[in-house]
């Protein structure tokens, strides 16, 4: 099945927004080709991750190769190339779409062109991809796919006269994709007599075989025998096995340009194969490496806590674990007076930590605190050195330091109209600069800002959503470090510095925030037996306060012979309950507590 | 092993109604029930007796009793003659020790001061009376059949016999934090109460069981309970007030004149064991607790399958749980002689050493504030304070010991299961 001719060849992948049927489609073209037999379908077969599954978006992407004869009669092969969608794997996306000639660009026929859609297009088009407009549910009563190719035409400068209208749900248009696919998408170049380069799109970590790596053969050809070299890791492997995706993984002997396929070759994390890496041989070289290359860099930093200290070691173990798996995840140990010990962690937006957070609990059994998200900031020192801080608790103090820079984003929101109002007042309250507003069509505009990193990995998202009913999307990009007037606030709680809470935030903004932060923390710790002042200061100022009263009373109003069981029982959960809380000094806070600054506007 | 029980709790289920905070084993008979031969539910009553003796007569033989306490439900609706045989039941299969405390709980308007006389001619020593409010919109709200001034002519009775020497003592219920009543109005009750002149007042905090009429409107939003620190306000005001006017608190929920503490329900505070008899009723004779099955039908089957008592003794076990100790013990003005209590339950010296450091390091800022006092063998709460703090330090004793007693825990030296391999990512 390898011997197939690179002019019959097409490998392309499927862009879309959230919700708007990526994954249905692809599971379709997955059936009407026979790759996958109606009774082995799995719903949504390419989101493989149990939570991906449940969040409904595809967060590792994946390949699937079908056979199809088309209607000229000759048989071809269709590589799929599955992206994630969301926007802190937007590196991820660069590389799948470099291993492809064309893009399905899937379009919901009533809801129109999202952000991210956007903004997955325009690097389509960067990377010469041939795009073939979908207008995807128009079996739905909402649709209105004129106005859609309108919008499409108006926004992306896409001619949509070839756009083909389809119903993933019910198959109808899934033979006219299948043959745009073939007809318009180009062969990729036949480039198999050139040394081999084959570029790394997706990797995953399988404990018997080792990392398994997803590769698009660019030039040359890849023989099961070979010995090959990684170049960006410089490290070298004798191949176990290679093969394609059929959508299961089946052995070839060998691969050449044009193809997409795996290899395993007990490569021991995924770190050592990264995605943007090129695959070459160790015997004859390709030149040079592909372009693009870089280490997907963590933009969001927390610290993870067992609630149990007794579980650090498994903490570790499971970080360990994880991270032969995930890449982008960095992790290292931090010890705090009053957490004790754990790891400050590094992920690549919001989304990935609360996966990461997410699968140390469910799959590791762990139970953690978690603090709230921080980014990287520069600080230059009065003695000419430059210091990058990832935890705000070790911000040098006010004397030594020059100045303060954070990292600032590119940020694009895409709404409709009537929302405009609401989300500048957004923006400026995130001490967004405005840069301009475009109308896209008569009720659509994108909104451009440029805002502090730190003020996007708070609670913008859920902000933007809640205030437009979920219309808005958005896109961001880091575009440098500015400075800025920043004050270190710290909490204190019953008098003790509680380096987790701590948090670095505008000078003009630090009166508001310490004051709904100590409000928002007198909500969520519970009372004590004794008086619990909480405080918010910058250096040795106070500028916000609040006090925990005693809890006066809690007592079981009787206990005789039969009650003693459900007393007691009562007690043991309560107990359990009290495990779940972090001890600060002599204060039980609970796991929210550390998240309290996400929603000081809730 | 644990000494043979010395007490026994007859459970009486019969009630005019079922209260709106009760979860009982209750067999509500209806407002018009008097009790007397014919009136409603004297057949049933009648039909209930006969498995209670059954259960009685079968129980394995024991040292004579020294206390009793018949309780309900609304035990007031058995006739003298009745109660007379139940404990003539009991004086033949273990007999009644001289001055043994035989107590029954009467509710105001369920009975006369003639129907009085003939329970104490039948054997009772000890009344408990459920007044809980002399106000009479409490009252209602609680669901309650009688009204205040029922309570005032029954506490009267009571209070005649007591000074006739016909009554060795008796006590008055009162529920605290009733839902409506302010402060003040608190304070008003305390005061009537203590003008009976009871020697023994049992206070409780309005608790909302789940099931309970109480539990379905707090449930829709019906029901307005005081906040926590008015409830603490209505706690610090029972204190002050009832230790003023000398009574002693000696549990967290009775208070007392000097000699006329509740003997048999120290018995329950203690560890020791009891007799129980009846539907719903718990009994523990070696310790551990054996439910008998909350509705007749149920109970009479289970008295018919030979479970429980009946037939040959049980074999004693190793009597009540550590954690159980504690959880009763504390509720005492004296506390726990803790030391001992780790001995009993097994702990050699060195343990017991140990166990008393981690417990000391576990409860270091009870005990650094004083709510918890550790004076020589004996730990207790401090009253008023610590008592009405319990639970913090229950919760901590509690915990501890489920660590220790978990299977596979760190007490063990057991190491928990490495977690599974990552699931792959993709199909494979």
């Amino acid at each position: 099945m390898t011997d197939v001719p690179v002019s019959r060849i097409r490998n392309f992948c499927i862009i879309a927004h959230i919700d708007h049927g990526k994954s249905t489609l692809a599971d379709r073209l997955l059936q009407d080709t026979g790759t996958v037999a109606a009774r082995d379908m799995q719903e949504q077969f390419l989101d493989n991750m149990e939570l991906e599954r449940e969040r409904g978006i595809t967060i590792k992407l994946q390949a699937a190769r079908m056979q199809y004869t088309a209607a000229d009669g000759e048989s071809y092969v269709l590589n799929l190339i599955d992206t994630p969608g969301h926007v802190d794997f937007s590196y991820e996306v660069s590389r799948s779409l470099q291993a492809c000639e064309g893009a399905l660009l899937v379009v919901d026929a009533s809801q129109g062109v999202e952000a991210q859609t956007l903004a997955n297009v325009y690097l389509a088009l960067e990377n010469d991809l041939e795009i073939i407009p979908v207008l995807n549910k128009i079996d739905l009563p909402g649709a209105d796919p004129e106005r859609i190719k309108e919008e499409i035409e108006a926004i992306i400068g896409l001619d949509c006269s070839k756009a083909i209208p389809c119903s993933a749900k019910t198959g109808l248009g899934v033979p006219e994709i299948l043959e745009a696919v073939v007809e318009r998408i180009p062969p990729p170049a036949d480039r198999v007599a050139e040394p081999l380069q084959a570029l790394i799109f997706d990797s995953y970590y399988d404990p018997y075989r080792g990392v398994i790596v997803y590769f698009r053969v660019i030039s040359g050809q890849l023989q099961r025998r070979d010995k090959v070299l990684l170049m960006a890791s410089g490290k070298t492997y004798d191949l176990d096995e290679i093969g394609v995706m059929a959508p299961d993984q089946r052995p070839v002997d060998s691969l050449h340009a044009g193809e997409v396929g795996y290899l395993a070759a007990s490569i021991k994390a995924v770190a050592d194969a990264r995605v943007g890496d090129t695959i070459t041989l160790a015997a004859n070289p390709a030149p040079a490496p592909l372009p693009g290359y870089t280490e997907a860099k963590p933009m969001v930093f927390c610290g993870l806590f067992p609630t149990d200290a007794d579980q650090y070691p498994d903490l570790r173990e499971a970080l360990d674990k994880l991270q032969l798996s995930d890449a982008a995840l960095k992790y290292e140990p931090e010890t705090s007076s009053a957490m004790g010990f754990g790891f400050r962690c590094g992920f690549l937006g919001l989304l990935h930590m609360e996966i990461v957070q997410e699968r140390l609990e469910r799959e590791y059994n762990l139970d953690l605190i978690v603090t709230a998200p921080s980014v990287i900031y520069k600080v230059n020192l009065l003695d000419g050195s430059t210091v990058m801080i990832d935890n705000p608790a070790t911000l040098p103090d006010p004397q030594k330091r020059e100045s303060i820079e954070e990292p600032y984003v590119k940020l694009e929101i895409y709404t409709p109209n009537t929302y405009n109002g609401t989300l500048m007042e957004l923006c400026q309250e995130r001490r967004g600069e405005f840069i301009d507003m475009k109308y896209i069509t008569t009720d659509r505009v994108t909104l451009h800002y440029e805002l502090p990193l730190a003020e996007v990995v708070t609670d913008f998202f859920d902000q933007m959503k809640s205030r437009t009913k979920g219309y808005a999307s958005m896109e961001y990009s880091l575009i440098g470090y500015r400075k800025n007037d920043l004050v270190r606030l710290d909490v204190l709680i019953n008098s003790e510095k509680a380096d987790p809470l701590t948090t670095i935030v505008h000078r003009d903004k630090a009166y508001n925030v310490g004051k709904s932060l100590v409000e928002k923390l007198k909500e969520l710790i519970p009372r004590q037996q004794f008086k619990i002042p909480i405080q918010a200061a910058i250096g040795s100022r106070v500028i916000a306060s609040e006090s925990i009263s005693a809890m006066r009373k809690d007592v079981l109003a009787k206990c005789y012979g039969g009650d003693i069981s459900r007393k007691k029982k009562l007690l043991q959960k309560q107990a359990k309950g009290k495990k779940r809380m972090k001890a600060m000094g002599r204060v039980e806070v609970p796991q929210e507590a550390f998240m309290a600054v996400l929603k000081l506007n809730q | 092993m644990s000494p043979p029980p010395r007490s026994a709790y007859l459970h009486i289920p019969f009630c005019h109604r079922r209260c709106f905070y009760c979860d009982f084993p209750v067999v509500p008979l209806g407002d018009r029930a008097t009790g007397q031969p014919g009136a409603p539910g004297a057949a049933s009553i009648a039909a209930y007796l006969q498995l209670l003796h059954r259960e009685i007569a079968a129980a394995p033989a024991g040292p004579p009793l020294s206390t009793v306490y018949l309780g309900g439900g609304t035990p007031s609706l058995l006739t003298p003659a009745q109660v007379g045989e139940l404990l003539e039941a009991l004086r033949r299969r273990f007999g009644l020790a001289p001055a043994a405390e035989i107590s029954l709980e009467l509710d105001p308007a369920s009975f006369d001061e003639r129907r009085l006389a003939g329970y104490l001619a039948a054997g009772i020593t000890r009344v408990s009376l459920g007044g809980q409010s002399f106000d009479d919109a409490v009252l209602a709200a609680l669901g309650r059949r009688h009204r205040g001034a029922d309570l005032a002519e029954a506490a009267g009775w009571l209070e005649r016999a007591r000074h006739r020497g016909a009554l060795a003592s008796w006590s008055l219920d009162l529920i605290q934090a009733a839902p409506g009543e302010s402060l003040a109005g608190w304070r008003q009750q305390l005061r009537r109460a203590v003008a009976t002149g009871a020697p023994h007042l049992s206070v409780y905090d309005l608790t909302i069981e789940p099931g309970t009429a109480f539990a379905r409107r707090l449930e829709r939003g019906q029901l307005e309970l005081p906040e926590a620190d008015a409830a603490a306000d209505r706690m610090d005001l029972t204190w002050a007030e009832l230790t003023a006017a000398g009574y002693g608190r000696y549990e967290i929920s009775n208070y007392a004149f000097p000699g006329h503490a509740s003997r048999h329900n120290r018995v329950y505070w203690s560890g020791a064991g009891w007799w129980g008899f009846g539907m719903g009723a718990t009994a523990a004779p070696w310790g551990e607790r054996q439910a008998r099955p909350r509705t007749r039908a149920a109970y009479a089957a289970w008295l018919e399958s030979g479970q429980g008592q009946g037939g040959a003794a049980p074999a004693p076990t190793a009597g009540m749980p550590l954690d159980e100790r504690l959880l009763v013990g504390l509720r005492r003005r004296e506390g726990v002689r803790l030391p001992a209590l780790l001995t009993a339950a097994g702990f050699a010296p060195a343990e017991r050493r140990q166990a008393l450091a981690e417990l000391r390091r576990r409860l270091e800022p009870w005990l650094a504030d004083r709510l918890l006092l550790e004076e020589g063998p004996r730990w207790r709460l401090a009253d008023p304070a610590g008592l009405a703090l319990s639970n913090g330090v229950l919760r901590e004793l509690i915990g501890w010991w489920d660590e220790r007693t978990a299977p596979g825990r760190r007490s063990s030296g057991a190491v928990p299961p490495p977690p599974a391999p990552v699931p792959a990512a993709a199909a494979g």
